[in-house]
């Protein structure tokens, strides 16, 4: 495969994944917010999402999303996340099906539609962040059924699960600031819940554990569950499922690669909560993030090697 | 339902041939089928059916892109949703003609990077080839495989009003529009349910495959890695680019995804470097190598004309290959089909005057009004004259322009392109079209496909069927 439509491929779906994390956490946030704002502020979603030069904040539901929507100078708005994506599979259409161009194609004309933006204003803005939520899901659901289990799918699964893998510990980084300013503990309850919500995962831990909220049940689902698909461990496994899939077919070279994969790997496997308190959730998350990052930047040398 | 005003008001252009009505304002018996669905369709149901051939191309993502205040916004080439129409005997001339043609044509190509016999023969001047900016002298004596130089083209031709078919050029470089061919009868496919199985028209659709077999027939190699190079995503035709790379499903790769190293082409792949065997190239000559042409070109690949003329890559077209549709040298395509071939033109040449020559000039000023003035290596309707709506000044303007350089213009008579009916404003309305069918050719010969694009001129009364300035197209039918 073309070094360049790899690049692509694993974009592709980094940004898709992007946009449907961002999208769950405008929701959550959203209605937590109305419920009570001082809890739930929009500054560390902004903040999160944007670059150093962003100097717009706002308190305003609607206007931060948006800003966080429709906003051309703003990196990540969704509308800029869908062009690009749509962009980079506008290049491989010879390597996706035509299924999943012509739903990225139809996504980004829906988000380009004049009247979207009025929508937001005079509608429910839960249905419309549903609404823009829905296509993610279409977007892999179509990859799941039309997608030849191959080189192609292996590049955008890679992207996918690093993807995910950072924006569950950017979500529960945003967190974990909001839990440091209070001391009370049902407020903290409050925050670990709206994490697990962020993720799609209160549903699960709910069947779990019930309604009692013990901090380290959460740290345990978010980050070692082997069975939810956006726990860490989950996409973690996943990821190094798809690159040793590509290291065996030889469209990437092992180097360091099958060794950073690994450790991570077990570095999260094989851990206790007790060891995650004693270096502090902060410091893992850290290293988790550096490991992925140092992934990332192995992978980006297949496209820029040669 | 018999009147329902979609034909009333068609207002037929004085002294030009209309592809639906005959002089005597019956309609063509090509049209029947056509017309009798139309006849029992309400301009409500049309109006709608139009709405959603515009919906296709956008979901489809039939579009171009046109970037203002750093936003992009995707546009589709208009279309319109009445077929035009061509018999079975229009169609046969059509294809023997431009069969002919590109023989000749490619005979001649040869001849002027080889022997030149045509020049020694004093057909054609030599200084009319080697002032020509197409004219590349790294082609020289290089051997293309089975002398083919012109694999793939697309003539344009228009109907003119005595009802004959002429060779308006013949772009032999990197012709777009075939995936509009393709595109618009998938469109019509889905508008008219059954009537194009009901009217015997032709398909289309073997286009792919036939460009897969000519571009695969180039190598010695049984499985040849063959790629379509594209300038890049910012090209208004990068959607055809897509649509044929996926239709082949061949690679598409751009300049910066290929290399050459001793003499072969590479592409960078993640598995290593993969060597490529044939390129079909949607870049121009003049950006193809920046070793050898423009050095700025970013788009091309450096070295990959050294590695062509070792014959270790087939490009195609050849490079060089613009030498043959010169707007200059094409006065000269009749006399090179009776050099090459000993036949008479079977579709004839717009009559054109070459402004170098003083009693041509003076005969073009004289009756500038009627005619139209072109530079020879313009194209897209760019830097025309339009005598007959032009002013004064811009008259005065344009041919102190010529005098400078007068070689580089020539003048046609202004054409009576034929009209065909178009669905604006829920009525039918005459507009003027062209013809550009597709043509594949090989060491088997040359092949074309019964269809190609029909290009309007949606502006009333206008003559300019370029897309890039208000043209649009239609679905072609080839009936068999």
């Amino acid at each position: 495969m073309l070094s360049r439509v790899a690049n692509n491929l694993i974009w592709l779906d980094r940004y898709m994944e992007r946009g449907s994390g961002i999208l769950s956490l405008l929701k959550v946030n959203y209605y937590a917010n109305q419920d009570s704002p001082e809890l739930f502020s929009w500054t560390p979603v902004i903040k999160n999402f944007t670059d150093y030069h962003n100097e717009y904040y706002t308190e305003d539901a609607l206007e931060c999303i948006d800003f966080m929507v429709f906003n051309t100078d703003n990196y990540n708005s969704i509308l800029n996340i869908v062009t690009k994506a749509r962009e980079n599979a506008r290049s491989v259409q010879e390597h996706i099906s035509r299924e999943l161009w012509l739903c990225i194609n139809n996504y980004y004309l829906y988000l380009t539609d004049k009247q979207l933006r009025q929508k937001l204003r005079e509608e429910d803005p839960v249905q419309f962040l549903d609404d823009l939520r829905k296509h993610h899901l279409i977007y892999n659901g179509t990859a799941d059924v039309t997608q030849e289990r191959g080189t192609s799918y292996y590049f955008m699964n890679v992207g996918k699960f690093l993807e995910r893998v950072n924006i569950i510990a950017d979500f529960t980084s945003i967190k974990l600031d909001e839990i440091a300013n209070t001391s009370d503990s049902l407020e903290k309850s409050f925050y670990w819940k709206n994490l697990l919500f962020s993720i799609g995962g209160y549903q699960l831990y709910l069947k779990t554990h019930k309604s009692t909220f013990n901090q380290d049940h959460v740290i345990t689902m978010v980050f070692q569950d082997k069975l939810f698909p956006r726990s860490v461990y989950y996409c973690v496994n996943k990821l190094s499922r798809h690159i040793t899939r590509l290291i065996e077919t030889n469209e990437l070279a092992k180097n360091n690669l099958e060794f950073l994969i690994g450790k991570l790997e077990s570095s999260i496997k094989y851990t206790t909560i007790e060891n995650i308190n004693d270096q502090g959730l902060n410091n893992f998350i850290q290293n988790i993030k550096e490991d992925i990052s140092n992934i990332s930047t192995n992978i980006n040398a297949v496209y820029n090697s040669k | 339902m018999k009147d329902n005003n979609l034909f009333s008001n068609y207002e037929k252009l004085a002294s030009t041939w209309d592809e639906m009505y005959n002089d005597s304002a019956e309609f063509r018996s090509q049209y029947n089928g056509f017309i009798k669905y139309l006849e029992n369709t309400s301009p409500e149901k049309l109006s709608k059916k139009e709405d959603l051939a515009k919906q296709l191309f956008m979901s489809q993502g039939v579009t171009f892109t046109v970037y203002s205040d750093n936003e992009g916004i995707e546009k589709i080439f208009p279309f319109d949703i009445v077929p035009r129409i061509i018999t079975a005997n229009e169609w046969q001339k059509i294809e023997a003609g431009i069969k002919q043609r590109l023989k000749a044509l490619n005979l001649f190509i040869k001849d002027i990077y080889n022997e030149q016999f045509i020049i020694k023969d004093g057909i054609i001047p030599g200084e009319l080839i080697y002032t020509c900016p197409y004219f590349l002298r790294e082609m020289k004596g290089v051997k293309v495989p089975h002398d083919v130089y012109i694999q793939i083209s697309g003539v344009d031709l228009i109907r003119n009003n005595d009802g004959e078919f002429y060779v308006l050029e013949d772009n032999l470089r990197t012709p777009s529009g075939v995936s509009y061919m393709l595109e618009n009868r998938e469109i019509s496919k889905r508008l008219f349910p059954g009537i194009l199985p009901k009217n015997n028209v032709r398909s289309v659709s073997d286009y792919p495959n036939l460009l897969y077999k000519k571009l695969k027939g180039l190598s010695n190699n049984l499985n040849p890695n063959i790629v379509l190079l594209t300038p890049g995503i910012y090209n208004s035709a990068y959607y055809e680019h897509t649509t044929l790379a996926r239709l082949m499903g061949i690679e598409l790769v751009e300049g910066s995804d290929l290399v050459v190293k001793n003499h072969f082409v590479y592409m960078k792949s993640t598995n290593g470097l993969k060597q490529v065997d044939v390129i079909y190239r949607r870049v121009d000559d003049d950006f193809l190598d920046p070793l050898e042409f423009n050095e700025k070109s970013v788009l091309g690949v450096a070295g990959i004309m050294a590695a062509y003329r070792k014959g270790n890559v087939n490009i195609v077209n050849a490079p060089g290959t613009g030498i043959a549709d010169d707007k200059a040298i094409y006065i000269y395509v009749p006399d090179m089909i009776k050099y090459y071939l000993d036949e008479e033109p079977i579709l004839k040449n717009i009559e054109t005057y070459q402004l170098g020559r003083p009693d041509e000039l003076e005969y073009v000023t004289k009756n500038i009004k009627d005619m139209v003035i072109k530079k020879t290596d313009g194209s897209g309707g760019y830097g025309m004259l339009m005598g007959h709506e032009a002013t004064e000044e811009d008259i005065e303007d344009y041919l102190n322009n010529v005098s400078k350089k007068p070689e580089n213009f020539i003048a046609q008579p202004i054409l009576r392109l034929s009209t065909a009916p178009c669905y604006i404003d829920g009525k039918l309305s005459p507009r003027c079209i062209d013809l550009r069918p597709f043509a594949l050719s090989g060491a088997d010969g040359v092949h074309i496909s019964p269809g190609g694009l029909t290009r309007v001129a949606l502006k009333k009364g206008s003559l300019v069927v370029n897309s890039s300035q208000g043209g649009g197209s239609k679905d072609t039918w080839i009936l068999e």
